[in-house]
């Protein structure tokens, strides 16, 4: 399974609940809301779907099906690493 | 050689000028005070480079240097900034260097930010306005007139934790700095956009976050630096309201904020 980690220079802020992460290195900002700022949080070391379902499963306790949620982290990771914030460690 | 001690927000700098031209159109926007303690010292030279080409400045840094070049400017500071030399090829480019020195300065110091706005005085407290050139930040002080001015084109926000306050800024397009003395409280930012009607949304602190990173007067010599802008930013719009404030050219858009 595809594992992924923070790539770069951050430098992240949290205001009233959303999260502008800055890259240090390139000089961009990325907005996220608060569960994907505990996604980031957690990918300072290295997480797969699977884990970073499971973590965020135990944190937001929520009706949304395990199935949903993966696919939603599935899109979340492919975003940030569009934004050049987090890199494949296979 | 004239030396001379001048008062910015809270801060004194010493200025010698050894130049061949007087540039009486800068200096008299710096209110001039008998202060003989400086927190920073510059040394102005006429004697550089070509006529503005363009906005691009080149920074390096040595172990004890910063070095900020444009084609019609040159400034060195030492990394402490307690002295800097300025070599400039005319008064445009002076006044372009001497913001570029003294936004970096309170950076270095967390002290606050040059905001690219306007900002007005309404009730004892200070409005900004700000948006990119041609935005309206020029007409929305015109438009303010009577009220106080601080700033037309770019206002000296000083940012702490638990107060922000804005002060009188030498920094001038085309109206001149006016005797106003000390700070006031700063109680909102509008983001300027013309239109055929007046309307003021308040924005979320991150957009505002993000809106206003664009604003700011500065030249990133290295990662720390641009955190700490981050920083104070954050440290603003948790405590300032921002809004996109739509106005027609006309004084009108006031009745919004006041």
């Amino acid at each position: 399974m595809a594992q992924y980690i923070q790539s770069g220079e951050y430098d992240a802020t949290e205001l009233d609940g959303e999260w502008i992460i800055l890259n240090t290195d390139n000089y961009t900002v990325t907005k996220i809301n608060e569960v994907g700022g505990e996604c980031w949080a957690l990918l300072k070391e290295v997480q797969t779907v699977d884990s970073l379902t499971q973590e965020i499963g135990e944190k937001f306790s929520s009706a949304i099906p395990i199935s949903q949620m993966k696919k939603d982290i599935e899109t979340f990771l492919s975003q940030l690493s569009e934004c050049g914030l987090i890199k494949n460690v296979d | 050689m004239e030396s001379i001690y001048v008062n910015i927000g809270d801060h004194v700098l010493h200025i010698l000028l050894k130049v061949q031209f007087p540039y009486k159109s800068f200096i008299k926007n710096f209110k001039k005070i008998l202060n003989k303690q400086s927190n920073l010292e510059i040394t102005i030279y006429d004697d550089y480079g070509l006529p503005f080409k363009n906005y691009d400045v080149e920074i390096t840094s040595s172990s004890n240097q910063i070095k900020y070049r444009r084609a019609d400017y040159l400034i060195q500071v030492d990394k402490d900034f307690k002295h800097a030399t300025i070599h400039v090829h005319n008064e445009l480019a002076l006044k372009h260097a001497m913001m570029n020195l003294y936004s970096a300065f309170l950076v270095h110091n967390k002290w606050g930010l040059l905001i690219h706005s306007s900002c007005a005085i309404e009730n004892g407290k200070g409005h900004l306005f700000s948006g990119q050139s041609g935005a309206g930040k020029s007409t929305a002080a015109k438009l303010s007139f009577p009220r106080d001015l601080l700033s037309d084109e770019a206002s000296l926000v000083k940012i702490e934790n638990d107060s922000i306050t804005v002060f009188n800024s030498p920094f001038r397009s085309e109206l001149e700095a006016g005797d106003y003395q000390g700070s006031v409280e700063l109680n909102s930012i509008q983001l300027l956009h013309q239109s055929p009607e007046n309307n003021r949304v308040k924005l979320d602190k991150s957009d505002a976050l993000i809106q206003l990173m664009d604003k700011v007067f500065f030249w990133p010599h290295s990662p720390e630096e641009t955190k700490t802008i981050m920083k104070l930013l954050s440290t603003l719009v948790k405590q300032v309201p921002v809004y996109d404030l739509s106005f027609q050219k006309n004084n009108t858009f006031w009745e919004l904020i006041s």
